[in-house]
């Protein structure tokens, strides 16, 4: 990787603070990226990543300290303003319209007119221009919303080269990205660069920063912590910068003593997403479940669950066959989904921390028909405290939470219930290293008393480092189990890409 | 930028977020106060008992609608069908009590207004029920769902009254409910005694029960909500029947002050509980808000209404007052969230 020293710094951020309710978000943080050069922009949750590229891209404003940008002092006030001064942000979720096509939303605000018209050909022209310079061979007459999410990000990049970006923010893109995406879309990264455009990529995921970026920015606790060349520092260093003490392993795994079969389920078939899946966990047992982006991880859990119907198969708790038709069901029976969309699927953001987590007990926490305010408050002070949430009060929202305490929240809410069995999808998606290390922890907690987890992660090394059996499924089959001694990345792989030998333990026979 | 430092959190947003966090924060009840320090001020005849009485008692059934309405749009629905069952519950409560309609002459003896009462609430219940059913089971869109039902309901309060309204003896029961106390020089109308209740009720209901914690998880998130093993349906059902029943007590209310079951008891009385509802701080995105918001915004609408006759605005004007009433109040319902993109772009791009 060649070094961006010489070249021309692009944007300066100095001293910038900014204030939210009870809370110093950022405190006189500098921040600087040059021409051409990938800048890695991490810290635990609640660092101030975010709030600090929101400012750049004028959805917050500072309450002080100075932006240049190009030379010139700016300050934002709406993304728009930054995005017309040349910076883009490219989020997580993208903004897209599914129904239109590739080049329409890239020219979506500045359509080619000739006239009162569109001119579709010049459209189509320069939109093929944009996606060659990328070498993505996309369609642009294409609707976006048939495209996989890799690609729909590209669209994204060439939409922000459209608008002749000279900085382009890209906030955790390769959440929902399956291997090859990961690998497209570094690509499409450097070649950026190589076109002088600064990049700033914000990731979870260090190995990522190490791979791609020519310089790394640690923010800790709102505040600037480091910034180094990338080759000056090694994955243990950049976490002691990130958590400001040194973390002793990344997977603090406890194997518990295995008991009785909790769950067992048996042909299970849904459509054409999930075909006579079998599979049963123990008391004292991490089940993971490896495979690709799409081959029906989250599905089998919504399964089971009962938050998607099924057209066959059999569950038993604890040996007796049950119903289950919906979450409620579940719920009853000692099962229990942790989502991989806290925000969407797991939380009311409106309502406090208290609500949230005696949601799925309050019928418990009831006099006659009012709810027992001092009840419900010591169900929930009492998880906060064994889960250890860091928040100051019981009653403030849940939205202005961290990731982490907000993934306690859902969990508080699920013990309350005291569960045989925990789905957890995607445990620590959005999570800083710190808190993953916290929930882990969590999860040996709830199996040594017994209970049971099956747990779906998009990142091997947590699948290899939590589970004490893994299962492996590539488009809605089980191709195989694969138990923690001899598991591997290369074992998952083969199996989740369809390339493995034969199934190691015959599926059905391994409770 | 160096006095920035000093700048309080309303920046955040810029100056409609400033303006929605403080209508938000001191709100719906400053404004109502100043209203009617304004008109206690400019008309005399607004100061007497009689004419605060009567405030009161046009508050009472509008009251009610509006309180079924805030449960409607808690969870994130809405109910246009309200004006039509309050025509819908007086029309059949009249039949009842009368024994004849005017289409018909006299076609049945009359029963007691306590058995037609009880008979009308339980329609608007049913009605409400099955709207909630249709929404929930075939998920429906409860917009379309309710507007249909208005239709349906006030076609068939005109058929069956032939557009007369049908009049009525008051017996004891139906006196009760529409007296006035005396208390000293001041006069307490029986319907906003009930309406009052109702709100005592409903805050008990929306706060300290299950059902109410519901109702606001669903509005927050529908999806947490089912997640978390709520009976989404149920609860969105019971909140229609609820909505439903209200409506018809707010029009058994109506009747009984005019005496007379009319399909045009209910007019207007949809638009203005959800401008009472969003006046009252009420997200119409649902999961935010309260009861009382709502017994405000009631009071606000009544006092712009009494404020036009005092100051002998001509009545014919009403509706272009309540319609202006509407707009503001579901601006202010964006003003709140702090939405408004020009009043963000005001300021300028570089310093």
């Amino acid at each position: 990787m060649q070094s961006t020293t010489q070249h021309p710094v692009v944007l300066e951020m100095h001293g910038i603070t900014k204030y939210f309710p009870g809370v110093v978000a950022l405190k006189n943080v500098d921040f600087e990226v040059r021409r051409g050069e990938i800048h890695a922009l991490v810290g635990e949750n609640g660092a101030g990543k975010s709030t600090l590229m929101k400012i750049l891209a004028g959805v917050y404003q500072a309450d002080a300290g100075e932006v240049l940008f190009k030379g010139e002092h700016v300050a934002f006030h709406t993304p728009k303003q930054a995005q017309l001064a040349g910076i883009t942000t490219i989020h997580q979720e993208l903004n897209q319209i599914p129904l239109l096509s590739v080049m329409e939303n890239i020219f979506l605000g500045s359509e080619i007119m000739r006239g009162p018209l569109i001119n579709w050909a010049e459209m189509h022209r320069q939109s093929k221009a944009l996606l060659q310079r990328l070498h993505l061979d996309i369609d642009p007459r294409v609707m976006v919303g048939t495209l996989g999410v890799g690609q729909q990000q590209m669209v994204e990049v060439a939409k922000a080269l459209h608008h002749r970006s000279d900085l382009i923010i890209m906030d955790e893109p390769t959440a929902a990205l399956s291997l090859r995406e990961i690998e497209d879309l570094f690509t499409i990264i450097r070649k950026l660069k190589e076109q002088n455009v600064a990049v700033v990529y914000i990731s979870h995921h260090l190995d990522e920063a190490f791979r791609l970026c020519d310089r790394i920015t640690v923010l800790r606790d709102g505040l600037h912590i480091a910034t180094t060349e990338t080759s000056d520092l090694d994955m243990d260093g950049l976490i002691r910068l990130m958590v400001g003490r040194t973390l002793d392993e990344q997977f603090p795994k406890d194997v518990a003593p295995r008991g009785r079969e909790l769950l067992r389920v048996e042909g299970l078939t849904q459509g054409d997403r999930l075909h006579d899946i079998s599979f049963s966990v123990h008391a004292g047992e991490v089940l993971g479940i490896a495979g690709l982006v799409g081959a029906g991880r989250t599905e089998l859990l919504r399964a089971v669950f009962g938050a998607d119907p099924i057209d066959k198969g059999d569950v038993y708790v604890e040996g007796k066959k049950v119903t289950i038709r919906s979450p409620r069901d579940a719920i009853q029976h000692g099962v229990v989904l942790m989502p991989e969309d806290r925000k969407q699927q797991g939380l009311v953001l409106g309502l406090s921390c208290r609500e949230n987590i005696t949601l799925a007990v309050l019928k418990n926490l009831t006099r006659g028909v009012l709810i027992d305010r001092n009840r419900e408050r010591e169900v929930a002070n009492e998880y906060v405290e064994s889960i250890a949430i860091k928040v100051a009060n019981l009653e403030h929202l849940v939205t202005n939470l961290s990731g982490g305490n907000q993934q306690k929240v859902v969990l508080s809410k699920w013990m309350a219930t005291q569960p045989l069995v925990l789905l957890f999808d995607e445990p620590t998606r959005g999570i800083d290293v710190g808190a993953k290390v916290e929930i882990y922890r969590l999860i040996n907690r709830f199996v040594r008393q017994g209970g049971a987890v099956i747990m779906v992660s998009s990142e091997l090394p947590e699948v290899l480092g939590m589970s004490d059996r893994i299962m492996v499924i590539r488009e809605g089959h089980v191709t195989g189990f694969v138990n923690r001694e001899e598991a591997n990345q290369e074992i998952l792989m083969e199996y989740a890409t369809g390339t493995g030998r034969s199934v190691l333990t015959p599926v059905g026979d391994q409770g | 930028m160096e006095q920035t430092a000093t700048v309080t959190n309303a920046r955040q947003g810029g100056v409609g977020q400033y303006i929605g966090r403080f209508i938000a924060n001191t709100g719906p009840l400053l404004v109502l106060l100043v209203m009617a320090a304004i008109l206690w001020i400019l008309s005399p005849p607004f100061r007497s008992p009689t004419s605060l009485m009567l405030i009161g008692l046009e508050a009472a059934a509008i009251g009610i609608v509006s309180a079924g309405q805030t449960y409607v749009i808690l969870t994130g629905g809405i109910d246009l069908s309200v004006e039509a069952m309050v025509s819908f519950a007086g029309v059949v409560a009249a039949i009842l009590i009368a024994g004849t309609n005017v289409a018909g002459g006299q076609i049945a003896e009359g029963i007691p207004a306590v058995a037609a009462i009880l008979i009308a609430l339980a329609a608007g219940l049913g009605v409400g029920l099955l709207q909630g059913l249709l929404i929930t089971g075939l998920n429906m869109n409860p917009l379309i769902v309710t507007l249909g039902f208005r239709s349906i309901l006030l076609g068939v309060s005109l058929v069956v009254t032939n557009g007369a309204g049908i009049n009525i003896q008051k017996d004891d029961f139906l006196a009760f409910i529409t007296a006035t106390f005396r208390i000293g020089d001041w006069r307490i109308p029986m319907p906003l005694i009930i309406a009052l209740i109702v709100y005592l009720v409903s805050w008990v209901v929306l706060r300290h029960t299950r059902f109410g914690r519901y109702t606001y998880a669903i509005g927050g998130n529908e999806v947490s909500a089912r997640l978390s093993g709520i009976s989404v349906n149920r609860v969105k059902i019971m909140i229609y029947g609820i909505s439903g029943l209200l409506a018809a007590m707010g029009g058994i209310l109506v009747m009984g002050r005019l005496v007379s079951g009319a399909y045009q008891n209910g007019t207007n009385m949809t638009l203005a509980s959800v401008a009472a509802v969003v006046i009252g701080g009420t997200a119409l995105t649902g999961g935010k808000g309260g009861i009382w918001g709502t017994l405000i915004g009631v009071f606000i609408i009544r006092i712009v209404e009494a404020g036009m006759v005092y100051l002998s605005v001509p009545s014919n004007a009403k509706e272009i007052v309540l319609g202006i009433i509407i707009v503001i109040a579901v601006a202010l319902d964006v003003l709140r969230r702090g939405e408004i993109p020009w009043l963000r772009m005001r300021r300028p791009a570089t310093t």
